[in-house]
């Protein structure tokens, strides 16, 4: 097929599409034996598409055509638009996404602002906790109160339902909000209390102004 | 509609000054390298640790504050640098930068942040806080015999 032929045919399509308004007038005064689609009825407007001629000639000619020509410079044009388009993703971590005040990421043992640790082993947690993720051994301290030896948390078990905050008493084990703890070994997320403690005295800022901004809600 | 925003000369400003903004072609050149991304904001704030905290409201909700990772270090940024104090501004919970809030905690029992450590020798290895439950047996050895 020649380039002349391609654009020839690409003028006759564009023409009788553009004048489709007139065709019906055109019929009527011609009145040509040649068999037309749509039939030539007087008081009747033909409103759908142009009636193309299906032989196999002109079917692969018209999809050459689109394939060829027309799809490959509409394809360059998205590509390149989408070039200059401002990006629907988020570039992390330098940006990062809307989190909830009530967001559950990795757990805390808080403090009272004079540094008592708040838990008070009632195991309420231990107990509520679906993936029996926390194991907690009590014992009397030297001052007579009632305070956790061993509070571990599997993280590995853990399915972050937030039931052990809820349970909790004296707000003493929060989900913080870090969901940046992930570990190149299984054995780093084997928590103990020490490791709890510490995470609630790094994020304890952020853990105060969490519960603060759902207070309403509690 | 003028012709210059026609040909989209307005965009090719801002452009030019963004790369103003971010010092000129080289140091711009360098934050692409370091960031992948090149944008134009103000200075909300900077932590402790050397984080710079941007925000310009132009960008979509999301894209609109960003943090630059100190100088210290480099090329080794970790999503984790993310001091607390910052963390909640950072994420859009709350519009007002740790600077400016009167009512977060400083307790003086409160731990220095730490980027998350693992795979470094400051990793968290488990151990146990209380005594075994069982002890093994240990014989006695024979004494005289």
């Amino acid at each position: 097929m020649s380039l002349a032929k391609i654009f020839s045919v690409s003028t006759r399509v564009r023409a009788s599409g553009a004048c489709g308004v007139l065709r019906h007038a055109q019929y009527s005064t011609e009145g040509k034996t040649e068999k037309v689609y749509p039939p030539n009825v007087p008081g009747f407007k033909y409103v759908n598409g142009e009636f193309q001629d299906m032989s196999m000639t002109e079917m692969s000619n018209r999809a050459a055509q689109t394939l060829f020509w027309t799809e490959l410079a509409r394809g360059f044009a998205v590509t390149l638009a989408h070039i200059f388009k401002e990006p629907a993703t988020i570039n992390y971590p330098f940006e990062k996404g809307p989190l909830s005040p009530r967001f559950r990421g990795e757990h805390a043992l808080r403090r009272y602002p004079s540094g008592e640790e708040r838990c008070i082993a009632c195991k309420l947690c231990e107990a509520i906790c679906p993936a029996q993720a926390i194991t907690i051994e009590a014992e009397e301290r030297k001052d007579g109160s009632r305070r956790t030896t061993r509070y571990d948390i599997d993280m590995t078990k853990c399915i972050y339902c937030g039931f052990c905050q809820e349970a909790c008493p004296v707000d003493a084990i929060v989900e913080g909000p870090n969901f940046e703890f992930s570990t190149e070994t299984h054995e780093e997320l084997l928590y103990n209390k020490e490791k709890l403690l510490s995470n609630g005295d790094k994020w304890e800022s952020e853990i105060a102004s969490n519960i603060r901004a759902d207070h309403l809600y509690r | 509609m003028s012709v210059a925003k026609l040909l989209a000369l307005d965009k090719v400003a801002k452009l030019f000054n963004i790369i103003k903004q971010n010092g000129g072609i080289r140091a711009s050149l360098y934050k692409l390298y370091k960031q992948e991304e090149l944008k134009d904001g103000v200075l909300v704030g900077e932590d402790k640790f050397g984080n710079k905290y941007y925000e310009n409201p132009r960008y979509f909700y999301s894209r609109n504050r960003w943090v630059e990772y100190s100088e210290k270090v480099h090329l080794n940024y970790d999503a984790s640098q993310v001091p607390a104090e910052w963390y909640g501004w950072l994420h859009y919970k709350t519009d007002l930068p740790p600077h400016q809030d009167p009512s977060r905690p400083h307790y003086k029992w409160m731990a220095e942040f730490t980027e998350n450590l693992s795979g470094t020798t400051g990793q968290y290895t488990p151990y146990s806080t209380t005594r075994a439950k069982i002890e093994p047996w240990v014989p006695k050895p024979k004494t005289g015999a």
